[in-house]
């Protein structure tokens, strides 16, 4: 230390260096001229510009530099407090690139955009593509996830159609006429499943099932009629492709919303259910709309339908947790169709011994 | 006259680690609040933050690591892996729909295929993080092929599977030899020398007691937390790089404390979130005009909206401080347990390093994310 002039060694600081290009640790002095020299045995390794500097992440009690013209690794670490403070006064710019207080309220601030524009979608968005896009799913398609549900159901309910004869001509009897007061053409298949269970349900292309449970539940053909028109109301408006694109759209982007909060599974399933429900609540609404429209063009009573949903429902009466139904009150259903209600015009759809053999269809099961 | 620092020489190839656990709970909870408000989005940040205390606050040879990766970066890989992800998922849709017409729930299988998808997800996640891996002005790197390491990682796992968990130090070995191989700390080649059967000859008993422990709880932390303490032995003791050897003397109960530290503090979260629970209950039925006895039928309270939104509030928070915990004492004070047990030889084939090997992109950690997968 002797070879330079007095003024220079008595700012010569101490410092480790490595060079971003081996990993090789250099004891190095530090010398605070125009730009900050790093001198290792008195030959200068390299030359920083003040503004250049930049603070990079360190172990407290450490100053870890880089800098933005050096090799990206360069780092330069002073361990000495009072070295750290004189370099850090001539260094304006060293804190510009660690993320601060300013950058998490952007975060923030962008979050709550994105959050708002994803519920927006959900809310807006999703259900208008659904509306659109179901229209262009070609009919082969929906046969196709038609044929999968169908037999997915066949597992799950032990394959158990019912066939007895009589019966069969009978519920072919009512489903025709139906169909053709629904202007549906022949693709609809339909069929009774021997199960307790009171209901009945519509597959995309166009298959319904009818538990055995609700036919034990019914008392005249016109309930049950009016059960299946609102079944084929489903099929007319594609409800299930619908419900498929809906669901599929919504369950993304409410994932996408929450991310992985871990643990929050129970929360993205209450969300969900919430805005689905609604949806499916306004398919059920439809395709009760369609129910009575059929049933008033062939005459009967479109009531019927909802007295027979009340018998298997009950009062369902509390509104505070409707929101969370998928499908509307049935109450609520029973006064609509009350009100469409007029004078029976038409012929009955069954004969009373026809009624009577639908009634026993599942005496031969398949 | 200015001498030089006189810094206490550190003990060669000492591992040490210098984070204050006050910063850490700090940065935590911090960040737990705000993927609260940013209704999970913070988790990028908060992610990036973790690993930055965590990494420049461990130390080798008295040099500290630095972590170079940043919050932006996850942000822009899971938006990748998205729209990746999102034609996948399509794809398998149609795909099992095909298969199911032949059979029904033929599709299942299918999902094998998304176990491939993760195991490579892990694998390109890994290699991000080395590239962000820093020490000494050199970073550590990575090559090899995620859809080969996904392959091995299936195939292993299918034999873990048929010989029910006994194979698993094995593949464990074998997968970690294939990433080894393929890890870099600058032009220093990595290797593992860990073998499957010492691992098991170290862990045998705990393959005896697993069964049991299934259906006996309180046997089940101490069993876990003693088979993660003879893991992470065994595979810090079998890493190689170069010359550099690593060394771990991790006794086999060191980590059961935190186990029941967690499961002790989960426990009284739980109590919390049911008494808060009680007290809005109470609430809710005081302000609520039916009579109390009427209030408390099942159906009624059940469905009363302003008590399903405060038990929706409750369980987030709840949700969150488990999450702190687990990163308090299964992040950080495990990551300490297990460094301070850890002591690295041959440090001289370190000291002049050349500096080698690209930046890897994020789009593996996204689609880790977008598939909830974890492993490194």
């Amino acid at each position: 230390m002797n070879s330079g002039p007095e003024h220079e060694t008595a700012l010569l600081r101490p410092a480790i260096f490595f060079d971003g290009m081996s990993s090789r640790r250099r004891t190095v002095a530090l010398a605070f001229g125009n730009q900050l020299e790093i001198r290792e045995d008195q030959r200068p390794l390299a030359a920083w510009s003040y503004a250049d500097i930049r603070r990079a992440d360190s172990p407290s009690g450490t100053l870890r530099l880089t800098c933005l013209t050096a090799p990206a690794l360069a780092r330069l670490e002073i361990r000495d407090s009072a070295v750290a403070a004189e370099l850090g006064s001539r260094c304006t710019r060293l804190d510009e690139n660690m993320p601060g207080r300013h950058g998490t309220a952007k975060i923030v601030g962008w979050s709550l955009a994105a959050t708002v524009s994803i519920v927006a979608v959900v809310l807006f968005g999703v259900p208008l593509a659904a509306d659109r896009l179901t229209p262009l799913v070609p009919q082969a398609l929906e046969q196709r996830l038609g044929e999968v549900a169908d037999g997915q159901v066949k597992v799950i309910f032990g394959n158990q159609i019912c066939s007895d004869a009589a019966g069969q001509q009978a519920f072919a009897k009512l489903v025709n006429a139906l169909r053709d007061a629904a202007g549906l053409d022949t693709s609809v298949q339909s069929a009774v499943l021997s199960s307790p269970i009171a209901n009945a349900f519509a597959l995309p292309g166009g298959k319904v099932y009818l538990f055995s449970g609700l036919l034990a539940k019914a008392e005249n053909s016109d309930e049950i009629a009016g059960v299946l028109a609102h079944e084929l109301g489903h099929l007319k408006h594609r409800d299930n492709m619908r419900g498929l694109i809906y669901n599929g759209g919504t369950s993304f982007l409410i994932g996408l919303l929450f991310g992985d909060i871990t643990g929050s599974g129970a929360l993205i399933f209450a969300s969900r259910s919430l805005v689905t429900a609604s949806y499916s609540r306004e398919a059920e609404q439809n395709a009760d709309t369609f129910s009575v429209a059929v049933m008033q063009r062939l005459g009967r009573s479109p009531k019927a339908m909802g007295e027979l949903l009340l018998r298997v429902t009950g009062k369902e009466g509390d509104r505070s947790l409707s929101i969370l139904s998928n499908h509307p009150l049935t109450e609520d259903r029973l006064k609509r169709m009350t009100e469409e209600d007029r004078p029976r015009s038409g012929p009955p759809l069954l004969t009373a011994a026809e009624w009577a053999s639908l009634k026993a269809i599942c005496s031969v099961k398949n | 006259m200015n001498q030089m620092a006189v810094v206490p020489p550190a003990l060669p190839g000492s591992v040490s680690f210098s984070g204050k656990r006050g910063d850490f709970r700090a940065l935590v909870t911090r960040g737990a609040l705000l993927e609260l408000v940013t209704v999970g989005f913070y988790r990028f940040w908060l992610t990036t933050d973790i690993r930055r205390h965590l990494w420049s606050d461990t130390a080798v040879d008295d040099d500290a690591f630095e972590y170079t990766g940043r919050g932006k970066e996850l942000l822009v890989g899971f938006l990748f892996a998205l729209a990746i992800i999102v034609p996948v998922y399509l794809a398998y849709f149609l795909i099992s729909v095909e298969a199911a017409r032949f059979k029904a729930f033929a599709s299942f299988p299918l999902l094998a295929f998304f176990y491939l998808f993760g195991q490579f997800a892990i694998y390109r996640a890994r290699r991000y993080r080395l590239t962000r891996t820093v020490w000494r002005g050199v970073r550590f790197w990575m090559t090899g092929s995620g859809w080969a390491y996904a392959a091995y990682a299936a195939l292993w796992g299918a034999l873990v599977g048929l010989t029910l968990g006994l194979m698993l130090p094995w593949r464990e070995a074998s997968l970690e030899r294939y990433k080894m191989r393929h890890t870099y700390y600058g032009d220093l080649q990595g290797s593992f020398e860990g073998r499957g059967w010492d691992f098991f000859k170290c862990g045998w008993w705990l393959w005896l007691l697993a069964p049991i422990a299934l259906y006996v709880f309180p046997l089940a932390p101490f069993v876990y937390a003693a088979f993660k303490a003879v893991e992470w032995r065994w595979w810090l003791s079998g890493m190689r790089f170069g010359g550099v050897r690593l060394e771990s003397t991790l006794p086999r109960g060191a980590l059961i404390g935190l186990y029941w530290k967690v499961i002790g503090w989960i426990v009284l979260l739980a109590l919390a979130f049911v008494v808060y629970l009680a007290i809005c209950a109470g609430l809710v039925a005081s302000m609520s005009a039916a009579p109390l006895n009427q209030f408390f039928a099942p159906q009624v309270f059940l469905k009363s909206i302003p008590l399903l939104v405060l038990a929706g509030i409750g369980y987030l928070a709840f949700a969150l401080a488990i999450n702190v915990v687990i990163r308090i004492y299964l992040l950080r004070d495990l990551w300490v347990r297990v460094l301070v047990s850890t002591n690295v030889h041959g440090m001289e084939a370190a000291a002049n390093v050349s500096a080698k090997g690209e930046l890897a992109s994020a789009l593996g950690e996204g689609i880790a994310d977008g598939l909830d997968v974890a492993g490194f």
